[in-house]
C-alpha cells in the first residue's frame, strides 16, 4: 500500500535523523498506524525539562487524511485539552486543512513549537487561555507545576 | 381545601364519612386515624358547588356562569350514571381506572354540548393549579400559533374560538360544540385534557405537531391519523422546535449541536472534489533534468517516493506534479492542490507570465518553453516561490490593472489560504517551507 510506504519513509528518517527534542518509535512493531513520540519541553518554556509522550495516530487514507496527535502526558497548555484524551488543536490537522504533501516530521516540530508559543486565540482550554495572556507569571508558574508532577524526566 | 364537602376516611374502623364539622375524629369508632380523601365521592351525595372561581381565559364570558344552577333547576338528579330523561339533557360521568378522578359531562338543551369536568373535591390545591397552568400554556400556544383557525369558526362568539382551538379528543362532542350557539361552558380549571388522558395528550401533540412544522393537515381530524407512533418522541421534537432552535435541554443534545457544527463547518469548508474529467484532463509530462533540480533527485510529494528522470507526472495548473496515481487519489477528494491548495480548476490563471503568475504551464507537456522560469531545484521550492509573489504583487503597481485584479479575486476565494490568519496560517508560514 502506498501509505504504508510513505509512513514508513517517514518513519526511517525521523529514527535517521530526528528533529530537535523529538523521538520517534513505534507503538507496536506490527502495526505502522500508531506512534509513540516523545517531545521534551522546549527551552525557555515552562515545559523545559520535561519529556512528553504523545500518541500519533495515522489513519488509513493518509496522506489524504490527517494523523491526529494528542498528549498522553497531562500537560498544562491553552491548546491541549486537560482530560484524560489530552487532544491537540492543531490547525494543519484539520480535515479541511490537511495537505498531503505535510510531512509527520512538520506536524510533530509544530507540536513543539506550540509548546514554547501558545496560541491563547485557537485555545481549547479558554481558562488556560485566558491566564496565558492576562496572568503569564502564574500561567507560568502552574505549567511549570504540571511538567514537574508529570512529565518529569527520570 | 378542608371545607364541608370533605369525605373522611377512617383507618381504624373503614368507615367513610361525610365530614360536617371541623372535626376530624370518627364519629363512629372515635378514632383520630382518619384521613380526608377526595374521591370517589359518596354516590348519594350530589358533588359539592363549585364556587364560581375566576377561570382563565379570564375573557371567557360564561366565566361566571355556574352550570349547576341549570342542574337544579331540573331538579336535582342521581350522580353518577347517564341520564337521558329529560329532553336535551344529558349527563355522562366517567371514573378513571384508578378510580381517583371522576368527571361528568353535561349536555343540556337542545345542543348545549359540554364537558363538565369535575374533579370532585380536590384537596390537592396542586391540582387544578397545574391544570390551570396547562390550559394557559395550551391556549397560549395555541393561539399563537393558529391564530386564525382558532378565531375562524365563531368569530363573534370567543368562547366558541378558544373552544375551536383545541385538540378535541371527541369528533362528535367538537361538532356538537360547532353546531349549536350556546355552550355549555367548560370548567378550564379543571382536568379537561384528561378524558380520555393518553388519546387527548397525543391529540395534543399532534396538533402541536402539525402547528410548528410541516403543512398542515387536512384539519385537526385529519391530522390525527398521522399521528406520531411515539407522543413523548413528539414532545421532545416540540421542545427542540424540530431541532432547528439552539436552544438546547441536555448534554447529549448540547453535544449533538456541536458534532453538527463541525460537520458542517468541515464540509462546509473543504475543497470539493474534482470531477474526473478535470482529473483526466490534467496535463502530464515527463520529468526533466530541470524538475529534478540541483541535486538531481525529486520526489512525489503524496507518496513520498523519488521520481526517475523521465517518469512521467502528472502536472497542476500551480506547477506542482505528481504521479498521477497519487493526485488522483487526492483530487477525487478535494478540488485543490495538495501541496499549495491552489485550485486546479483555475487554469486561466496560469496564462500568461506576468509579474504576480510568472510561471506557465504548457498545455502540450512535451513543449519546453525556453524562456520560463524553469530552474526550480524541485515542486517545494517553486511553491514558495509562489506563495511569496503572490503576497508582494498586491501591494506592487500592475499595468494590467482589470486582470490580476479577477486573479486576486479568485484566489481570495480557493487560493489565499497562504495568507490564512490563526493556527494555519502560522503553521503554513512556519512550517510550510520546511517540507523538502
Amino acid at each position: 500500500m502506498g501509505s504504508q510506504k510513505r509512513i514508513a519513509k517517514e518513519l526511517s528518517e525521523l529514527v535517521e535523523s530526528p528533529p530537535a527534542g523529538i523521538s520517534v518509535e513505534l507503538a507496536d512493531e506490527a502495526n505502522l498506524y500508531e506512534w509513540k513520540v516523545h517531545m521534551k519541553g522546549p527551552e525557555g518554556s515552562p515545559y523545559q525539562g520535561g519529556v512528553f509522550l504523545l500518541k500519533l495516530s495515522l489513519p488509513t487514507a493518509y496522506p489524504f487524511k490527517p494523523p491526529t496527535v494528542s498528549f498522553a502526558t497531562k500537560i498544562y497548555h491553552p491548546n491541549v485539552t486537560n482530560d484524560e484524551k489530552g487532544s491537540m488543536c492543531l490547525g494543519m490537522l484539520r480535515a479541511d486543512e490537511w495537505k498531503p504533501s505535510s510531512k509527520i516530521s512538520a506536524v510533530l516540530q509544530f507540536a513543539r513549537q506550540l509548546l514554547a508559543e501558545p496560541m491563547p486565540d485557537d485555545a481549547i482550554e479558554g481558562r488556560i487561555a485566558e491566564q496565558y495572556r492576562n496572568d503569564r507569571q502564574r500561567y507560568d508558574e502552574v505549567a511549570r507545576e504540571w511538567t514537574r508532577k508529570h512529565a518529569a524526566h527520570q | 381545601m378542608a371545607d364541608n364537602g370533605d369525605r373522611v376516611f377512617c383507618h381504624a374502623c373503614g368507615g367513610v364519612w361525610s365530614r360536617a364539622d371541623s372535626d376530624l375524629t370518627c364519629p363512629h369508632c372515635e378514632s383520630d386515624f382518619t384521613e380526608i380523601i377526595e374521591i370517589p365521592p359518596d354516590p348519594d351525595t350530589p358533588p359539592p358547588e363549585q364556587d364560581p372561581e375566576p377561570r382563565t381565559p379570564p375573557i371567557n364570558p360564561w366565566a361566571d356562569h355556574n352550570p349547576w344552577d341549570r342542574d337544579e333547576a331540573a331538579g336535582p338528579r342521581p350522580f353518577g350514571f347517564m341520564d337521558s330523561g329529560s329532553p336535551g339533557y344529558s349527563q355522562h360521568t366517567y371514573r378513571s381506572p384508578d378510580g381517583r378522578f371522576t368527571f361528568s359531562s353535561t349536555t343540556i338543551g337542545g345542543g348545549y354540548s359540554s364537558r363538565q369536568s369535575a374533579a370532585t373535591a380536590p384537596t390537592n390545591p396542586l391540582l387544578p393549579m397545574m391544570f390551570e397552568g396547562l390550559n394557559a400554556l395550551f391556549q397560549g400556544l395555541q393561539e399563537t400559533h393558529e391564530p386564525h383557525e382558532a378565531r375562524s369558526p365563531g368569530l363573534d362568539d370567543p368562547f366558541m374560538a378558544h373552544s375551536s382551538s383545541w385538540p378535541n379528543i371527541d369528533p362528535g362532542v367538537s361538532n356538537a360544540h360547532a353546531g349549536h350557539e350556546g355552550l355549555f361552558p367548560r370548567d378550564t380549571d379543571r382536568a379537561q385534557p384528561m378524558t380520555p388522558p393518553v388519546a387527548s395528550l397525543a391529540d395534543l401533540l399532534e396538533a402541536f405537531r402539525t402547528d410548528f412544522g410541516g403543512p398542515r393537515q387536512q384539519g385537526r381530524h385529519g391530522a390525527r391519523g398521522v399521528a406520531g407512533p411515539n407522543p413523548l418522541a413528539m414532545l421532545s421534537a416540540l421542545l427542540n422546535m424540530d431541532r432547528n432552535g439552539d436552544a438546547v435541554y441536555s448534554q447529549e443534545e448540547l453535544d449533538r449541536v456541536i458534532s453538527q457544527l463541525i460537520d458542517h463547518n468541515n464540509s462546509g469548508t473543504a475543497p470539493p472534489p474534482a470531477s474526473d474529467s478535470a482529473i483526466r484532463s490534467l496535463p502530464t509530462k515527463k520529468v526533466d533534468r530541470e524538475m529534478l533540480g540541483s541535486d538531481g533527485k525529486a520526489e512525489c510529494s503524496i507518496c513520498m517516493d523519488a521520481v526517475e528522470l523521465d517518469t512521467e507526472v502528472t502536472v497542476l495548473p500551480c506547477t506542482h506534479w505528481f504521479h498521477y496515481t497519487c493526485i488522483e487519489a487526492w483530487l477525487t477528494q478535494h478540488n485543490t492542490c495538495p501541496h499549495c491548495r491552489r485550485g486546479i480548476d483555475s487554469v486561466e490563471c496560469t496564462g500568461e507570465g506576468t509579474s504576480e503568475n510568472p510561471v506557465i504551464i504548457e498545455d502540450s507537456s512535451e513543449a519546453p518553453s525556453s524562456g520560463r522560469r524553469r530552474r526550480r531545484s524541485s515542486p517545494f521550492s517553486l511553491r514558495s516561490s509562489r506563495s511569496s509573489g503572490s503576497r508582494s504583487t498586491p501591494q506592487s503597481p500592475t499595468p494590467e490593472s482589470s486582470e490580476p485584479r479577477n486573479r486576486r479575486g479568485s484566489r481570495g476565494s480557493r487560493g489565499s489560504r497562504s495568507e490564512r490568519g490563526g493556527i494555519t496560517g502560522w503553521v503554513w508560514s512556519r512550517f510550510g517551507g520546511s517540507n523538502e
